[in-house]
């Protein structure tokens, strides 16, 4: 601190005589209806994504707890508090506001002897302009950052409805950026994001047109990337600050252009994994599903040796065989896989764990075991003739679809089923109908209405787009069949699915009863998990709802050399098993290091 | 107003021309023609009130460009002359002789942009930032306002600053290191 500093306060002595010149205002009179005056905040509205700090060029704003407000997805709890010796009223954090929650009462005038009055929570602290709905707010027809997605290519669908080609055709580096340059940074997405990952980290790579470090920053939670990058569910998306006031970041599809641009050869440079030192422990993984070969990966890079056992042919799991070909290629699976197996993890294919290999001996020939196998037996509706041999499961077909079989077409399909494997199959046999025979007949039909299909809303648009006929709000009654052969689905309107306890019992107006003509049926309502190579160590595993194993928040059973994560434990979707798979390998870890 | 721009024209080059609306218009000329072209709209054309002069920091460009929007008020006409200069020699000719009030505005544009008006009464005289004003000129697209406050003025006592990201991790899912 200089001298200047210390004396500076006295020289205000100097005035100490002098005659004040404070008016006293008479009039009263209320400021402009549009003056900015002290801020207000709709505090419900408002999620604390600190945009505002963000922005201000006074650092005027602190986002601060605040009380009874809790961090939950969307939202982080917080809310800005402002600092009136330094706000200029320039109003770029009403402008940038991410809810429109923040404004500006028109409210200036107001006395208090204490400066720290000065520094509120607009919206939490009681003041008597919060209710004034004059004032400052952001007026429509400009925005500090763009609402609107930079579009995604797409095929058309008489391009794609014959072949199983990529549909959508990735950012190029320059819509790549312009989308990246609309992320706020806020954040608020990593906790959605069931692996964490670090969007606002990596979106920033993009911007910074580093694709390297983009690339290390997806790898740090997420050893699949080109597939999350095309099929993730992407939570993330609905929490998105910018969906309150526009369209959400385009997060997955910016993921995928970093995975992209960087060819698999330079992986190992890029991620500094060319040396990894090899601790001497062993770990069998079950299944190469995305949760296997997540656990297989991050226990490789810590120096185990790893295995994976596969009953089919291929890495991947349901990605391979469950995903179609249009939405994901097989050669954007290989190389995600291709470079874990670079790592030295090793796979045994056509080998089922239970039955040609028990588990028992993976436990004799390895340190610890991590079971990730899926959900992969069809369930049927078990409505009269649903046993005839012209009736299949969703699941069957598309792993025929995926190993280039044939399958039996029929020229007039019906699929049971609202959901998105639903709508996988539907259009899978819409493409197949077109090739075959060069027109469509496929109907997908379900319990829920119009507009509650469990299925994301593109898929039943892009499905209608390619000729299939969706239509929801029917439960099906009985497979029609006569001199043997398949004639029809018989379905009866659905008036609700749930009872008032909320459980599944849907209801049906059997007065309003139609059939829907077809010579095959696909049924598709949900699968169910085959874990009878825990069979002979049943007793010693304790299981929750639904048959679930139960495991620790590190994915660990009850016996301690088993660790079980994925679709039969969490999801299911291809994200929650990176995640089960990177928290197993942590735990087994743990687990190997404290024996 | 077509023919007031054909009539400069005779007299010295336009770069460009923006009819903006009936009443409005914008001509841009080089720097060394800036305050003859003002001068001629004021005693010949009859924009004899200036309005306003402002400047804008094409930053990418290296350039600022100065604008004197004319007035006038017979005809009800406004002319904005434009003058490109560069961003590192910021400096044009004074106009002050034209109207007073550009002793004001050049003051301004010289305290808030960096741009000198060499003969221009109060150049380098503070206008509104005080005496004790240490940053560069703060209208300037590089001048960095929010270092400049963290820089500059202490942060009151008792602030804490909470990231919304990391506040949510401690949250909702602590168990990731
Ligand atoms: C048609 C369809 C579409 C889907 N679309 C999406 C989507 O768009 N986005 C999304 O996020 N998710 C989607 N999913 C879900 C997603 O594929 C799964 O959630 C994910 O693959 C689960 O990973 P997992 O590793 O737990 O199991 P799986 O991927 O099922 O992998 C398990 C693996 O274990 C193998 N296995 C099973 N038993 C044994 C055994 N005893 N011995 C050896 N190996 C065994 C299986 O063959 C399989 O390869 C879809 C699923 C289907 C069926
Ligand atoms: S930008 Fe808006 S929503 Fe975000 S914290 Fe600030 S006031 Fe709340
Ligand atoms: S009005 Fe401007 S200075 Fe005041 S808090 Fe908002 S952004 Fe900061």
């Amino acid at each position: 601190m200089s001298l200047k500093d210390v004396l500076m306060p006295f020289t205000a002595w100097g005035n100490l005589f002098k005659e004040p010149v404070t008016v006293k205002d008479s009039r009263n009179v209320e400021a402009a209806p549009r003056y900015r005056g002290f801020h207000v905040n709709d505090v419900d509205t408002c999620i604390g994504c600190g945009t505002c700090e963000e922005i201000c060029q006074n650092a005027a704003i602190d986002l601060v707890e605040v009380a009874g407000r809790d961090a939950k997805e969307g939202d982080s709890g917080l809310r800005p508090m402002i600092d009136y010796g330094r706000c200029c009223w320039c109003a770029l954090c009403v402008d940038v506001c991410t809810t429109r929650s923040l404004g500006m009462s028109n409210e200036y005038k107001w006395v208090s002897s204490d400066p720290e009055d000065f520094r509120f929570v607009p919206g939490v602290d009681e003041k008597s302009w919060n209710d004034n709905n004059k004032g400052y707010f952001k007026m429509d027809g400009y925005d500090l950052y763009s609402t609107e997605r930079v579009e995604m290519g797409e095929l058309h669908p008489e391009e794609r409805d014959k072949s199983f080609v990529e549909m959508i055709q990735g950012f190029s580096k320059e819509q790549a950026q312009k989308e990246a340059d609309r992320c706020v940074a806020c954040g608020i997405c990593t906790a959605t994001c069931p692996a964490h990952m670090g969007i606002p980290q990596y979106i920033e790579a993009i911007r910074n047109d580093d694709l390297e470090e983009g690339l290390r920053i997806l790898y740090e939670t997420n050893p699949l990337p080109e597939i999350c990058g095309r099929i993730c569910t992407h939570k993330c998306e609905t929490v998105c600050s910018l969906n309150h006031k526009g369209d959400p970041l385009s997060i997955r599809w910016l993921k995928r252009y970093i995975a992209d641009q960087i060819p698999e050869s330079k992986y190992k440079e890029i991620l500094e994994t060319e040396n990894i030192t090899k601790n001497g422990k062993k770990v069998a993984i079950v299944g190469a599903g995305p949760a296997g070969l997540s656990a297989a990966h991050y226990l490789a890079l810590m120096g185990y040796e790893v295995k994976i056992f596969e009953v089919q042919e291929a890495p991947g799991g349901m990605t391979r065989y469950g995903i179609p070909e249009y939405r994901l290629p097989y050669e954007m699976i290989d190389k995600d896989v291709d470079y874990i197996k670079s790592l030295g993890v090793e796979f045994q294919f056509g080998t089922r764990v239970g039955v040609d290999v028990p588990l028992e001996t993976l436990e004799k020939e390895f340190d610890a075991v991590f079971a990730g196998t899926g959900l992969h037996l069809g369930r049927s509706t078990r409505v009269p003739g649903s046993d005839h041999k012209r009736v299949y499961q969703a699941i069957d077909l598309l792993r025929d679809v995926s190993y280039g079989k044939e399958i039996d077409l029929a020229e007039k399909v019906v699929v049971v089923g609202g959901g998105n494997v639903a709508m996988d199959i539907t259009r899978t046999i819409a493409r197949l109908q077109n090739k075959k025979f060069g027109k469509v007949n496929v109907t997908a039909t379900c319990l829920e209405a119009e507009g509650s299909m469990p299925a994301d809303d593109e898929e039943v648009i892009e499905a209608r787009e390619e000729n299939a006929t969706i239509d929801p709000g029917w439960g099906p009654q009985e497979i029609i069949v006569e001199n043997g052969e398949i004639k029809g689905l018989k379905v009866a309107k659905c008036l609700r699915i749930f009872d008032d306890e909320g459980r599944f019992n849907p209801s049906m107006d059997m007065e309003n009863q139609k059939v829907f003509e077809a010579d095959m049926i696909v049924e598709s309502i949900g699968q169910a998990m085959d874990i009878s190579y825990t069979d002979n160590i049943k007793e010693k595993l304790t299981f929750g709802p639904r048959g679930r194993i139960q495991v620790s928040p590190d994915f660990q059973s009850n016996i301690p050399w088993l660790f079980i994560g994925g679709d039969i434990i969490q999801g299911p979707d291809v994200i929650h098993g990176i995640a089960n798979g990177h928290k197993a390998a942590k735990g087994i870890d743990k687990f190997l290091k404290s024996k | 107003m077509k023919d007031i721009v054909e009539r400069i024209k005779v007299k010295f080059p336009v770069a460009a021309v923006t009819f903006q609306r009936k009443d409005l218009t914008f001509i841009t000329v080089e720097k060394k023609h800036g305050v003859e072209a003002v001068t001629y709209l004021r005693d010949v054309e009859g924009f004899t009130h200036l309005v306003i002069l402002t400047a804008v920091d094409w930053l990418e460009e290296g350039e600022f460009q100065l604008t004197y929007l004319l007035n006038n008020p017979q005809a009800k006409q406004d002319m904005g002359v434009r003058v490109r200069i560069d961003r590192e020699n910021a400096e044009m000719q004074t106009a002050h002789h034209l109207w007073p009030a550009l002793v004001t505005y050049e003051q301004e544009l010289n305290e808030m942009f960096g741009i000198s008006f060499p003969g221009s009464p109060r150049q380098g005289v503070p206008f509104i930032l005080d005496e004790s004003w240490q940053g560069p000129p703060p209208y300037r697209r590089d001048f960095d306002t929010k270092q400049y406050s963290e820089d500059t003025y202490f942060p009151r006592p008792g602030r804490t600053k909470i990231d919304p990201a990391e506040h949510m991790k401690k949250k909702l899912y602590p168990e990731a290191e």
